[in-house]
């Protein structure tokens, strides 16, 4: 065997490997994936956290403050405002859940089907219909109210092994630049500067995303809490619990399309349970103020603070939203949208790292030293 | 090794944080029209800096040495590089690239000016020296023109 055939052989042999070390790779993900799925998801939110915390971090570190410290301090806070929130906002859940259901099994319920059953008879003279109408409409609530339950147990089980994730945040952001280094140095020379790009791209763009969303969604949970409260104040409180239910509201904002529905569903419901003497202008108050909510989001709000470089079509919002169910229930419905914009921008930055960088004239140099000689002098 | 962009106290203070590259002889350091992100300090070997005039032309540049250094100017923008840089024999670099400068900025200011200000300085020397090259070009030019 010549020395050209032996170096085209061992390189052929190393591209085997790395392709069956792939393919196993792959394979071990998959095998291993529903039972590392909650590690992932602890993973995940750790480290959307630390980006959303890193620039606290650095600003109390650019004031002479020790990273570590700075962390600390930051992650105190954040804890200690957390806690301030779940303790209002648990209650207040509790609250909710009990009431919804005394009203279910009140004769709220049955007061609203004889007023749909009376209205069907007179305008399509169907009681037949109108029966059924209320019997789905029943069917609904319970539903309804199984899997709001189901939702709170899956959080509540899902906040019990949060207990690691400040853990596990401290250390993501402190040594954060010890991990990049890391996976750098495993890059070949010749994609060093690409994958350094790349990498410090791909940090910004998620990083901005990410505390774009927060902040939106921050600013919209506060224009609805403003507008329900507005509401309770001119319709005699038809509607309990409305900070919980602005903040909601915020939190289902992290959706697009889809979350802005979501968010006014909790309201409409605890308005129509309510049974208000004037339901009907309560209704159509709450779906403009939360219309006029979502303008002054995309008017103003969302073009100041939001990423652009993350739109996404409606209809692969809604398949991202469905797949983040199914893998993670609640939780992953939530996160399905800025994980998928993370990806997305990841795409978009390593396809312009491809083309701008002329990797053709390295493979070029590839070729020089593989014919090269070990220690040998090269033309 | 005294550094004319950071001195010799700062160097030592940032040498913890930054990426040696170890490459071969003739392995490509950076290449011309790529995108800029760092410049690079020669710690151990030389280094060719060259333009790629054709396919298979180059005009070589200069010969760098350890301590030397190039690249700088990507420190501030991302503009395609105007050469490449090649190494002559197997070398070791420091590199300190943007994202790295950008975030000492951020975490220490008072360090990040520093740094900012000695390599505007040597941008400002460069930019003199350019000028007198250029007078004394102009002056050559008209000496010619007037016989």
């Amino acid at each position: 065997m010549d020395k050209y055939t032996y170096e085209l052989y061992s390189q052929l042999l190393k591209t085997s490997w790395k392709v069956f070390l792939i393919i196993l790779g792959i394979a071990l993900a998959v095998i291993l994936f529903p039972y590392a799925k909650d590690i992932l998801i602890m993973f995940i939110i750790a480290w959307l956290l630390s980006v959303l915390l890193s620039p606290l971090v650095d600003y109390l570190e650019s004031k002479r403050l020790r990273r570590g410290w700075a962390i600390l301090i930051v992650m105190i806070i954040i804890l200690a405002l957390v806690a301030f929130s779940f303790s209002l906002i648990i209650p207040g859940i509790i609250r909710t859940v009990e009431a919804l259901t005394t009203k279910l099994q009140s004769d709220v319920i049955n007061e609203l089907s004889v007023k749909i059953e009376a209205f069907f008879e007179k305008n399509f003279n169907n009681a037949e219909l109108a029966r059924n109408v209320t019997a789905k409409l029943n069917e609904i609530g319970v539903s309804l109210l199984n899997s709001l339950g189901e939702f709170f147990k899956n959080v509540g089980s899902f906040l019990a092994s949060m207990v690691i994730v400040p853990v596990i945040t401290f250390f993501l952001i402190k040594d954060s630049r010890r991990f990049k280094r890391a996976i750098i140095s495993q890059v070949p020379n010749k994609y060093f500067e690409l994958s350094l790009n790349i990498l410090h791209k791909v940090e910004n763009q998620v990083g901005k995303y990410i505390q774009g969303q927060t902040i939106d969604a921050l600013i919209v949970g506060i224009l609805s809490t403003i507008g329900l409260f507005l509401i309770n104040v001119a319709f005699e409180w038809p509607i309990q619990y409305f900070f919980f239910i602005g903040m909601l509201a915020g939190l289902a904002n992290l959706i697009p399309y889809v979350g802005p529905v979501v968010g006014a569903i909790p309201a409409l419901t605890i308005a129509i349970l309510n049974n208000p003497p004037n339901l009907g202008i309560v209704l159509i108050w709450i779906v403009v103020m939360f219309i006029l909510v979502q303008a002054i989001d995309n008017a103003l709000v969302s073009p100041l603070v939001v990423s652009k470089s993350v739109n996404m079509h409606p209809l692969t919002v809604i398949v991202v939203v469905i797949i983040g169910g199914k893998i993670a229930g609640a939780i992953g419905m939530l996160f399905a949208v800025p994980l998928t914009g993370i990806i997305k921008v990841t795409l978009q930055q390593v396809t312009w790292g491809l083309k701008k960088y002329s990797l053709h004239s390295i493979s070029r140099l590839k070729e020089e030293t593989i014919l090269k000689p070990k220690g040998g002098e090269a033309a | 090794m005294e550094n004319p962009i950071w001195g010799n106290s700062i160097f030592r203070k940032k040498k913890k944080e930054d990426d040696i590259l170890t490459l071969l002889k003739k392995e490509p350091i950076i290449k011309m029209g790529d995108p800029g992100l760092g410049m690079y300090i020669i710690v151990k070997g030389s280094v060719e800096i060259s333009t790629e005039e054709g396919k298979d032309e180059k005009n070589v540049l200069a010969q760098l040495t350890e301590g030397s250094f190039f690249g700088d100017l990507a420190l501030l923008d991302e503009s395609p590089r105007s050469a490449s840089a090649t190494a002559l024999e197997d070398c070791s670099v420091i590199g300190f690239f943007r994202p790295d400068f950008l975030d000492l900025l951020n975490r220490k200011p008072k360090l990040g000016i520093k740094v900012l200000f000695a390599l505007a300085k040597t941008i400002g020397e460069r930019l003199r020296r350019t000028d007198e090259l250029l007078m004394q070009t102009q002056e050559k030019k008209s000496k010619i023109h007037h016989g």
